[in-house]
């Protein structure tokens, strides 16, 4: 079978969100890595300003809460958790805006609930808030309204939450920023000779069975829930890709088409022309 | 314990802390904050309702004017509502006060389970000695964006939040307006030493937490002055 380059069409992308994780933003400790954001910061700026729109989604909220309010075990109970969202996505929002100021960069926080998904209404207008911020060439941050949703968490998870984004945008790509390196042909910490698979085209029963093993702690999804995003996206035609977030450049390899983590080829293959 | 302690919604107009200019007077908003935490160190709760995100996005966005249309105000407030926060965040900083954001969608009243879930996370705000900061969530409603009078969104706090007071009024003299819970004529302060007297004088007995706060008028035109 002939090998296509499916990561030939990201050097087209015009359209960009990246979703990224508590773990990705935050030491073990559960304090804010601010390097590690700053570096974000720049990487999304310079790829803005390289006439690229760009949608961030961002974990986070409950843990900066939490270290902000000198908290040094994890909230139990969805109220607790709620009141460190309402403390912690201020504070996010407030770092986030200070490292994209440095490189003069506008952001807008966006919050949203699952009725973004199930009110036609709430939709439109959700998307064309998105569509508008983005060509004011701002970099919409969102996250979920937490405060006010009614389930422990409504979209199970910000990958869910990314892909959902990425379809209400019609994005060309997901960059899925996490604590692994991609999907791995096996447990990495069992098996030393585990290597990352670089292309899924479709996800079978196998590709499952080497999601539901991995994930770390720290990060609430793992494997499973990107693998429910990829599957978002697969449907609605989105390329997405999952990588380690500990360098945010990555990004820019990866929009040159470098195999760098999991890419999970959308429903449709894209083909390009070599015109 | 906390809950015994009286309620007060604060709506605050940003235009009421800005210049001739339509620019923010931070001197003012510093004040504000230190009104704000000073009432919460004698042991009310606080709850701010606050307009400015749209004046904050435009302010930021250098547009000469606010924008009329429902997207472009959405936009604006998207930009601004960050900013908000922040300055917010700044202020209250300066006197060891803790704030949060509250977003809440205007069809909140219709969904008992979402109001549910607002009151919750008052409640546990208010036990953490944390002042929640809330606004309409503009970018993703379809009605009732920021309006000019926020009033209504101060009502519905007042109420999922069982409220005793909503703190209607802070004019640029220092004078203050009130309601109280079941009662229809504001009361007014003519500085921030008669707001407090008032407060501790209404408030001499504890208070049931557990009361309905349904009785506040149901416009600001309805208030008797």
């Amino acid at each position: 079978m002939k090998m296509i380059n499916c990561r030939e069409n990201f050097k087209n992308t015009k359209r960009l969100v990246v979703k990224v994780g508590t773990s990705s933003l935050s030491y073990t400790n559960g304090r804010l890595n601010f390097s590690r954001i700053e570096k974000l910061a720049y990487v999304l700026s310079a790829i803005r300003k390289r006439g690229i729109q760009v949608t961030l989604v961002s974990s986070g909220a409950i843990g900066v809460g939490a270290g902000r309010l000198g908290m040094l075990e994890k909230p139990v109970g969805l109220a607790q958790k709620q009141a460190l969202a309402a403390v912690g996505q201020a504070e996010l929002i407030k770092i986030y805006q200070k490292f994209f100021d440095d490189y003069n960069q506008v952001v807008a926080q966006v919050l949203l609930t699952k009725d973004v998904v199930t009110l036609p209404s709430r939709h439109f207008n959700a998307k064309s808030t998105l569509e508008r911020l983005l060509s004011m060439e701002i970099i919409p941050i969102i996250n979920e309204n937490d405060t006010i949703s009614t389930y422990e968490i409504e979209f199970g998870d910000n990958d869910t939450l990314s892909a959902i984004v990425a379809k209400l945008i019609d994005a060309d790509l997901l960059v899925m920023l996490s604590d692994i390196d991609g999907l791995y042909s096996a447990d990495p910490r069992i098996e030393s000779g585990a290597t990352i698979i670089p292309t899924v085209t479709k996800i079978t029963p196998e590709v499952e069975k080497l999601a539901n093993g991995a994930g770390t702690v720290f990060s609430t999804g793992g494997m499973k829930t990107k693998l429910a995003a990829a599957k978002i996206c697969g449907e609605a035609n989105i390329d997405m890709v999952i990588t380690n977030g500990s360098m945010p450049e990555t990004i820019f390899d990866i929009l040159k088409g470098k195999e760098i983590g999991t890419h999970f080829v959308p429903g449709k293959v894209k083909i390009t022309n070599n015109n | 314990m906390n809950n015994k302690q009286p309620r007060i919604v604060v709506r605050i107009e940003i235009a009421t802390l800005s210049n001739r200019d339509g620019k923010l007077n931070r001197r003012k908003m510093d004040r504000l904050a230190m009104i704000l935490s000073n009432l919460r160190n004698s042991g009310k709760h606080i709850l701010v309702v606050t307009s400015g995100a749209i004046a904050l996005g435009t302010e930021k966005m250098k547009l000469n004017q606010q924008p009329k249309s429902l997207i472009e105000m959405q936009t604006v407030a998207a930009i601004g509502q960050a900013d908000l926060i922040r300055l917010y965040q700044k202020c209250f900083d300066e006197y060891n006060q803790i704030v949060a954001q509250v977003l809440l969608t205007s069809d909140i009243m219709d969904n008992e389970s979402r109001m549910e879930s607002a009151r919750n996370t008052f409640n546990t705000l208010l036990d953490m000695n944390i002042i929640p900061i809330i606004n309409e969530n503009d970018p993703v409603s379809t009605t009732d964006i920021e309006l000019e009078d926020n009033y209504q969104l101060a009502l519905k706090v007042a109420k999922i939040a069982r409220a005793h007071a909503i703190l209607i009024k802070m004019d640029a003299n220092g004078k203050f307006l009130l309601v109280l819970k079941d009662t229809e004529e504001a009361i007014l302060a003519k500085d921030e030493y008669k707001l407090f007297e008032i407060f501790d004088k209404v408030f001499e007995t504890s208070v049931d937490i557990s009361s309905q706060a349904n009785g506040f008028p149901a416009s600001i035109e309805a208030i008797k002055y």
